[in-house]
């Protein structure tokens, strides 16, 4: 008996450890965890439930339909409403309560320059101004107008 | 101990040998499915990817402002989950990559332009990668990748040990300072599981970027993939990404 005495010392030390662990483990662990896999099966739920802020190019035509329309047939066909006048799924949801932003006239060489000002590193394709020495003083919306901005 | 006759264990050799040659010729040896490398997006539907072609970006970071209206990223200069880096290479090989404010004030007048050998925009966010270093490196499970390919962060259930964000061998993830977790792009999962495209997707004016499902044959980023040739980044750290780019230069980093 005397020579396994030490064994047994450690084998009850060994299920000891075990036990408090199991235990700890059954308490911390969230209920979801390894559902899927190693991870809150919930986490998946917290992702997808997160709000929306950009509507989306499709609910804009609804409501605006001529504008919509002018611009689908010009050079800014594949730029998307919400790229110019910011995120609107607020304005989807009550369109009188939330209004769509518009840049302001004197904030519209900055605003229009932002994408067309010309710089060796756009594409060579791209139709760009050096807003320097085109009309410096004019607002571009004098000439161009942003929903089908071709003259 | 019974001698075993010399025929008897000749036989029971052959035989042996026999039944193991007949067994693997009828099921291919299940322990090499581990090593097919069939992309997933084949038996799991669907697959998210991404694109971005840079032959089109202008650096317009309409998808930056984008990308942190519609994922409350903070508004200081150093919290992005996506930014565009301009690269300019000069005809003497000096390499130069700025992105003030991660593109949204714009980029500063290149001096010199006679001497820029080439110069474009470099869109960046989530890799998406296959084998993800930031989800290998979790301590706790928070950050994992779902069964549509997308790399994603649980915010209850991270501890802020930041481990993730030094792994990531592309940048794309920071701490966010106000909910003290890792934060990273989620190509706006919310979005996608809504049947939407990401918000920086939504807002680009050009058509640079895309998201689509791999596992449809018929979709823009398969069709994306097939018609460009098209490369990832740190191909050589083998985390296999799901975004790719179109012209991509040597020097992107």
């Amino acid at each position: 008996m005397k020579d396994i005495e030490h064994l047994l010392r450690v084998a009850v030390i060994f299920l000891a450890s075990i036990t408090v662990f199991l235990v700890v483990r059954a308490v911390v662990k969230p209920e979801s965890y390894g559902k899927i896999g190693r991870y809150r099966a919930e986490a998946l739920d917290d992702s997808k439930a997160l709000p929306v802020r950009y509507a989306g190019q499709k609910e804009c035509g609804p409501c605006h339909k001529a504008q919509v329309k002018e611009k689908a047939g010009s050079s800014h066909s594949g730029v998307s409403c919400e790229s110019c006048h910011g995120a609107l799924a607020a304005h989807v949801a009550a369109p009188k309560g939330a209004k769509p932003a518009k840049p302001a006239e004197a904030e519209m060489r900055r605003f229009c320059l932002r994408c067309h000002e010309a710089s060796v590193s756009k594409p060579a394709k791209f139709p760009v101004q050096d807003g320097t020495k085109h009309n410096p003083d004019m607002a571009c919306g004098m000439c161009h107008k942003p929903h089908a901005p071709k003259i | 101990m019974r001698e075993l006759p010399r025929r008897d264990f000749l036989k029971l050799t052959a035989s042996a040998l026999l039944t193991a040659a007949a067994a693997a010729l009828a099921a291919p040896a299940a322990w090499a499915e581990k090593f097919y490398r069939e992309p997933p997006w084949r038996r799991k539907k669907p697959y998210w990817g991404f694109g971005v072609d840079i032959e089109k970006c202008i650096g317009c970071a309409r998808c930056v402002d984008a990308c942190k209206t519609e994922n409350d990223v903070p508004r200081e200069p150093f919290y992005f989950r996506t930014w565009v880096e301009r690269y300019i290479i000069r005809k003497d090989n000096e390499i130069k990559i700025d992105a003030p404010n991660g593109g949204l004030d714009g980029y500063p007048p290149v001096a010199d332009p006679e001497t820029v050998a080439k110069s474009f925009f470099v869109p960046k966010l989530c890799n998406l990668c296959e084998s993800s270093p930031c989800v290998q490196v979790c301590p706790v499970g928070a950050t994992f990748k779902t069964e549509d390919g997308v790399v994603l962060i649980d915010k209850k259930y991270c501890i802020g040990c930041r481990y993730c964000i030094q792994a990531c061998p592309y940048g794309t993830r920071y701490f966010h300072p106000v909910l003290q977790v890792a934060d990273k792009c989620s190509v706006c999962y919310h979005r996608l599981k809504r049947g939407m495209v990401t918000a920086c997707v939504e807002v680009c004016p050009t058509g640079a970027r895309m998201v689509g499902d791999l596992s449809d044959p018929e979709s823009n980023v398969t069709k994306f993939r097939e018609n460009n040739k098209v490369q990832t980044l740190k191909a050589n750290m083998g985390t296999e990404p799901k975004l790719v780019y179109k012209g991509l230069d040597k020097e992107v980093r």
